[in-house]
C-alpha cells in the first residue's frame, strides 16, 4: 500500500517539476517583436492628410515678460498653505514653512534675475522639429574638439530625462560629456530632447501614446538628425523609454546605460518578488544593503507611489489642478527632489533640498513646467502606462542585445540586482554601485554619473 | 516499512501545518475586546497645562467679507491654461477640461454674483461653535419643530459628513428630520458638525488625530449639548466615525445608521472572498449581487478611483498646498468626485453633476473648502487613519451591542453583506438595498435616506412598536 502511495507521490512531483521547468523555459524565452507603426500620427485632428514638416529649426525658449510679471503677482498673494503639524518635517509631504521660504526666494530673488536664468538655459543650442505630428524640442551639443588635443572618438548620445525632470537636469552633465578629458578616449555629441508632452515638446492629442510609442518618436528624431546608430542614457521615464528603444530597434542602438535598469518581463517580475524575500540569494554580499527586501519594497510602494496612482488614473484632474498654480507646482514637483534624493530627508523640516541642490537649480526645473503648461500632458504618460495593452507587455519581454551598463545610486527608491535583470539585458558589460546619490544623479552628482558612464563606454569598447 | 515511515512523516508534516494554520486563522478572526481609550486628550495648540477650557456655546453666522468674494472672482477670471482633453475622451482621464471651464465660468458669473443668497441659505440653519478638548467645533443644531415635538417622540441625532463633503450635504435632509413628515412617529434634534479639520471646525495641530479621536470629540460634543444618548447617521468618513463611536461609547449610542457599510477586518475580508463564490446564498436577493460582486471588478474600480486616497494618505501637505493655492485646482479635484460618484457620471455624462445635484449645491460645498482653506487638514485625516497607531486599535474587530441599520445605494463604493456586518454588529436591525443612488445619499436622495433612517429607528421598538 505504502509503495503505491510513494509511487504516486513521486510521479506527482515529477510532473510538477516538468510543468514548472516548461513554464520557466517559456518565461525565459524572449518575446517577439510586435507590429509597430513607426509613422503613426499623434497630433491634433486635421482636415487634410498629414504631411510631416521635416525642417530642423532653431528654437527660442524666451519667456514673454508678461508671463514673468504675472507669476510675480501670483507669488505675491498670501500663502494659504496650512502650517505643518507640530514636530513634522516632510513626513506629511512638502512642509509649508519650507514652501513659504521657497516661494519668497522665487518671487524676491529668482524672478528678479530671471533674465540671467534664461540666459543660462540658453547656453546650449535649442532646436525643434516635427516628428509624427508632434513638435519635438531638443538640445544639441557637439563636442568641443580642440585642435591641439589628442583626437577623441565621437559617439552620438541620446539623453532622456524623466518625471518630474526636464532637460535642465543635464546642464552640468552635458559639458562633461562634450568636453574632451584625459579620463576617456571618447567624447560625445549629445541630443537631449524634452520628452513629448514635457517642457517645450508637444504632447500627443490621441490616447495610446505610451512609453513604447515615445521610444518610436525618439528613435525617429535621432534618424532625422542623421544618427543611424547611437548610445542611450536615461533615468526614470527616460530609462524606460530608452529600454523600449533598445529592445524595439536593436539596429539603431549602439549601447544603453541607465541609472534605473528594470526588467518588467514576467520572469523579471517573478524574480524581483523572489529576490525581495531572499535577497541574499540574488545579490553580491558587498552591496547587499542596496537591496532591502519585500517589506521595504512594499512599504516604499505604498508610501511613495501616491503620485503614480493618481497620475495613472486621473492625470487631467491633478494636471489641471497644478497648471497656472505655481505654488502647487513647486510643492508637488519639489517634494520628489527631497524624498527621492534621500528618503531620510523626510525627517527634516527643510526636506534636505539644499543639501544636494540649490534653489536656483530646483526653480529652473519648475519654471520649465510652469511656462510651458506641460504638467498635465507630462502626467498622461502614467495613464497610458496603466492601460498597458498587449503591445507594451510584449516589449517588456524583448531582450536588449546591445552592450548595456546599469548603475545604481544608493538612495534610489528601488534597485534590480543583476540576476533579476539577466533575461532582459543579455549583454550586461557594466554593473556598478555608488555609495551616494539618489534618483536624480545627473542633477545631483553629475561628475559621478559621467565617470560611471565613461567607465561603461570603455568596457563596451565600441 | 521505510515507505510507511516516510509517508507517515509527510502526513504528520501536513497535519502540523494544518494545525498551525488553524491556530493562526482562529487568532486572526476572533473578535477583540473594546480597547482602552482616553476620552479627554487635549488637541488644541500649545501645552495642555496652559489650556483654559471654555465650555460656552457661541452662535455662528457665516459672513464672508465682500473683498474675499471679489478676490475669488478675480482669480477665477484669469485666462485658463488648461490642457485640452485627448481626442474622444470625456472623463476617462480625470475631470474633463471643457467641463471645468464651464464650471469656472458659472462659478464666477452666476454663482458668486448672487453669493448673498447662498450665504443666506447657509445661515438658514442655526449654527454654533463650542470648544471640545481644545478644538473649536462648528456645528448645525436644529431642534425638532414645535409641531413635531408636540406629537412625536423626539430623539437627538448626530449627522456626520465625509470627504469631499461638508455640512452642506445635509441641508435638505435636516428639515425632514426636524419637521412633522406624517409618516413616522419620530422627529429629531439634529446636530451636524463640521469634522475636525473640515469646514469651520479647528484642525488638530499635532499628529495622531484619527477616526477614533474624531469619534471621541463628536461624542463629547453631544454630551456638551446635553445629549447623553443619541442616534448617529453617516456616510463616507461619517460612517466610519459613527462606527467607532458605537464601538467605543456604546452607552451613548441608541442606534447607528450608515449609508456606506464597510468593514475591513480579516474575517470580513475572508468572508467576502468566500461569499463571492456563492453570492446568492449570502444576499437577500439575486438582484443585489452586483452591489458586491464580482470582487475583482469592484477592486479594479476602486483602484481606478482611489488615487486621491493614496496621495492624501501619504502626502497630504503636498496636495493640500496645491489645492489651497488655486480655486480652479480645488474645483478640478473635488468636482471629479461629484462626477464619478453618480451613475450618469460613470457613463461619462457631461450633465451628471447638474442633473443629479445641481450646480449651486455643488458649488456651495466647494465654497466650504475654499473659504475655510481646509483642503490640507481634510487630507491629513487620511494619513492619520492609515497610520500604525490607528490600525493597531483594530476597531473593525471589536463588537458593539449598539443596534445598526445599513442602507446600500447601488452606485456607492462597495459595501459588505449582512453576513459580514453581523460579526461586528450582532444587533443588525435593518438592512436595505437601493438600486439607485450613490455616494452622496443625503444630497442626492434625502427623502429615501430619511425614509430608511426612520424605518430603522422604528425597528428598534423604543416605544413598543411591533417588529415590522
Amino acid at each position: 500500500m505504502a509503495k503505491i502511495f510513494m509511487g504516486l507521490l513521486v510521479i506527482g512531483l515529477a510532473l510538477l517539476a516538468a510543468i514548472v521547468s516548461k513554464k520557466y523555459q517559456d518565461l525565459q524565452a524572449p518575446g517577439e517583436r510586435p507590429e509597430l507603426d513607426i509613422t503613426a500620427y499623434w497630433g491634433p485632428k486635421l482636415k487634410e492628410p498629414y504631411r510631416e514638416n521635416q525642417a530642423i529649426l532653431p528654437f527660442d525658449i524666451s519667456v514673454k515678460p508678461e508671463v514673468i510679471a504675472d507669476l510675480k503677482v501670483q507669488l505675491s498673494r498670501p500663502l494659504k498653505a496650512q502650517e505643518p503639524l507640530e514636530g513634522v518635517g516632510f513626513q506629511y509631504g512638502f512642509n509649508a514653512k519650507e514652501l513659504g521660504k521657497m516661494v519668497k526666494y522665487w518671487r524676491d530673488i529668482y524672478l528678479n534675475k530671471w533674465s540671467k536664468r534664461e540666459e543660462y538655459l540658453k547656453k546650449f543650442d535649442h532646436f525643434q522639429t516635427e516628428i509624427q505630428g508632434l513638435k519635438i524640442h531638443f538640445i544639441h551639443v557637439k563636442p568641443n574638439l580642440e585642435k591641439n588635443q589628442k583626437p577623441k572618438k565621437v559617439l552620438p548620445l541620446l539623453l532622456m530625462h524623466g518625471w518630474p525632470g526636464t532637460v535642465r537636469k543635464f546642464y552640468d552633465f552635458i559639458p562633461l560629456l562634450t568636453t574632451p578629458s584625459d579620463k576617456s578616449e571618447y567624447v560625445f555629441e549629445v541630443i537631449a530632447p524634452s520628452l513629448p508632452g514635457y517642457g517645450w515638446s508637444q504632447g500627443s492629442s490621441k490616447t495610446g501614446f505610451g512609453v513604447a510609442q515615445m521610444a518610436v518618436v525618439m528613435r525617429n528624431l535621432m534618424l532625422r538628425l542623421g544618427f543611424e546608430k547611437f548610445l542611450i542614457q536615461g533615468g526614470d521615464a527616460g530609462s524606460a523609454i530608452g529600454s523600449n528603444l533598445a529592445a524595439l530597434f536593436p539596429e539603431n542602438v549602439l549601447g544603453y546605460h541607465s541609472n534605473m535598469c528594470m526588467n518588467s518581463s514576467p520572469l523579471g517580475s517573478i524574480k524581483l518578488v523572489l529576490s525581495s524575500f531572499f535577497p541574499s540569494w540574488f545579490v553580491d554580499t558587498e552591496y547587499a544593503d542596496f537591496y532591502k527586501g519585500l517589506g521595504h519594497f512594499l512599504g516604499v510602494v505604498l508610501e511613495e507611489m501616491g503620485y503614480f496612482h493618481i497620475q495613472a488614473s486621473k492625470p487631467d484632474t491633478i494636471g489641471n489642478a497644478l497648471i497656472d498654480n505655481p505654488v502647487g507646482l513647486a510643492s508637488y514637483i519639489l517634494e520628489k527632489f527631497s524624498t527621492w534624493t534621500n528618503t531620510e530627508y523626510k525627517g527634516r523640516s527643510d526636506g534636505g533640498l539644499t543639501q544636494r541642490f540649490t534653489y536656483d537649480q530646483l526653480l529652473d526645473n519648475v519654471m520649465i513646467y510652469y511656462v510651458t503648461n506641460s504638467i498635465t500632458t507630462s502626467m498622461r504618460l502614467y495613464a497610458e502606462y496603466a492601460t498597458e495593452d498587449q503591445f507594451s507587455s510584449k516589449v517588456d519581454s524583448i531582450p536588449i542585445l546591445a552592450k548595456a551598463g546599469c548603475t545604481r545610486f544608493r538612495h534610489e527608491i528601488n534597485h534590480f540586482p543583476d540576476s533579476v535583470l539577466a533575461n532582459k539585458f543579455l549583454n550586461l558589460v557594466h554593473s556598478t554601485h555608488h555609495a551616494e546619490g539618489g534618483h536624480f544623479p545627473a542633477f545631483e552628482v553629475p561628475q559621478q554619473l559621467y565617470d560611471d558612464f565613461i567607465n561603461y563606454v570603455k568596457k563596451a569598447n565600441f | 516499512m521505510k515507505c510507511l515511515i516516510v509517508f507517515g512523516l509527510i502526513v504528520a508534516a501536513f497535519a502540523a501545518l494544518g494545525g498551525y494554520g488553524y491556530l493562526v486563522f482562529t487568532d486572526l478572526v476572533k473578535p477583540l475586546p473594546k480597547p482602552e481609550f482616553n476620552d479627554n486628550t487635549y488637541w488644541g495648540p500649545g501645552e495642555e497645562k496652559d489650556y483654559k477650557p471654555d465650555t460656552k456655546i457661541y452662535e455662528f453666522k457665516l459672513d464672508v467679507p465682500q473683498a474675499e468674494i471679489d478676490d475669488l472672482r478675480q482669480q477665477l477670471n484669469r485666462t485658463l491654461k488648461l490642457t485640452e482633453p485627448l481626442d474622444g475622451i470625456a472623463f476617462e482621464y480625470g475631470f474633463n477640461t471643457y467641463a471645468l471651464e464651464q464650471f469656472v465660468e458659472y462659478w464666477r458669473e452666476k454663482y458668486l454674483t448672487k453669493w448673498d443668497e447662498r450665504q443666506e441659505l447657509f445661515n438658514s440653519l442655526k449654527q454654533y461653535t463650542t470648544e471640545i478638548q481644545g478644538l473649536n467645533i462648528h456645528y448645525i443644531h436644529e431642534k425638532a419643530s414645535e409641531e413635531a415635538a408636540a406629537r412625536k417622540h423626539v430623539y437627538p441625532v448626530l449627522l456626520l459628513h465625509g470627504w469631499p463633503g461638508s455640512v452642506r450635504e445635509f441641508y435638505d435632509f435636516i428639515p425632514m428630520l426636524t419637521k412633522d413628515q406624517n409618516i413616522s412617529d419620530y422627529a429629531f434634534d439634529v446636530v451636524a458638525p463640521s469634522l475636525v479639520g473640515y469646514g469651520w471646525s479647528d484642525p488638530a495641530t499635532r499628529p495622531g488625530f484619527n477616526a477614533a479621536e474624531m469619534a471621541t470629540v463628536m461624542r463629547n460634543l453631544m454630551l456638551r449639548l446635553g445629549h447623553k444618548q443619541f442616534f448617529v447617521q453617516g456616510g463616507d468618513w461619517g460612517s466610519i466615525i459613527g462606527s467607532n463611536l458605537a464601538t467605543l461609547y456604546p452607552e451613548n449610542v441608541i442606534g447607528y445608521h450608515s449609508n456606506m457599510c464597510v468593514l475591513n477586518s480579516p474575517l470580513a475580508i475572508l468572508k467576502g472572498i468566500y461569499a463571492s463564490f456563492y453570492p446568492e446564498k449570502y444576499l437577500p436577493s439575486r438582484f443585489f449581487v452586483d452591489h458586491h460582486f464580482p470582487v475583482w471588478e469592484k477592486y479594479l474600480e476602486l483602484l481606478k478611483e482611489s488615487g486621491y486616497f493614496h496621495i492624501q494618505a501619504t502626502k497630504p501637505d503636498t496636495i493640500g498646498a496645491a489645492l489651497t493655492s488655486s480655486p480652479v485646482g480645488l474645483a478640478s479635484y473635488i468636482l471629479e468626485k461629484f462626477q464619478t460618484c453618480t451613475n450618469p457620471g460613470l457613463q461619462q455624462d457631461f450633465g451628471a453633476i447638474v442633473t443629479v445635484f445641481g450646480l449651486e449645491t455643488v458649488l456651495d460645498n466647494l465654497m466650504v473648502y475654499y473659504l475655510t482653506n481646509s483642503a490640507t487638514t481634510a487630507a491629513r485625516f487620511y494619513l492619520e487613519n492609515v497610520s500604525k497607531t490607528y490600525r493597531d486599535l483594530q476597531l473593525d474587530r471589536v463588537q458593539t451591542p449598539v443596534p445598526m441599520g445599513c442602507a446600500r445605494f447601488r452606485f456607492d463604493l462597495p459595501s459588505v453583506t449582512d453576513w459580514q456586518l453581523r460579526d461586528k454588529f450582532p444587533n443588525l436591525k435593518h438592512s436595505m438595498y437601493f438600486q439607485q443612488g450613490s455616494h452622496f445619499a443625503a444630497l442626492e436622495m434625502p427623502a429615501m435616506l430619511y425614509n430608511d433612517f426612520t424605518i430603522f429607528v422604528r425597528k428598534l421598538g423604543l416605544h413598543g412598536e411591533e417588529n415590522i
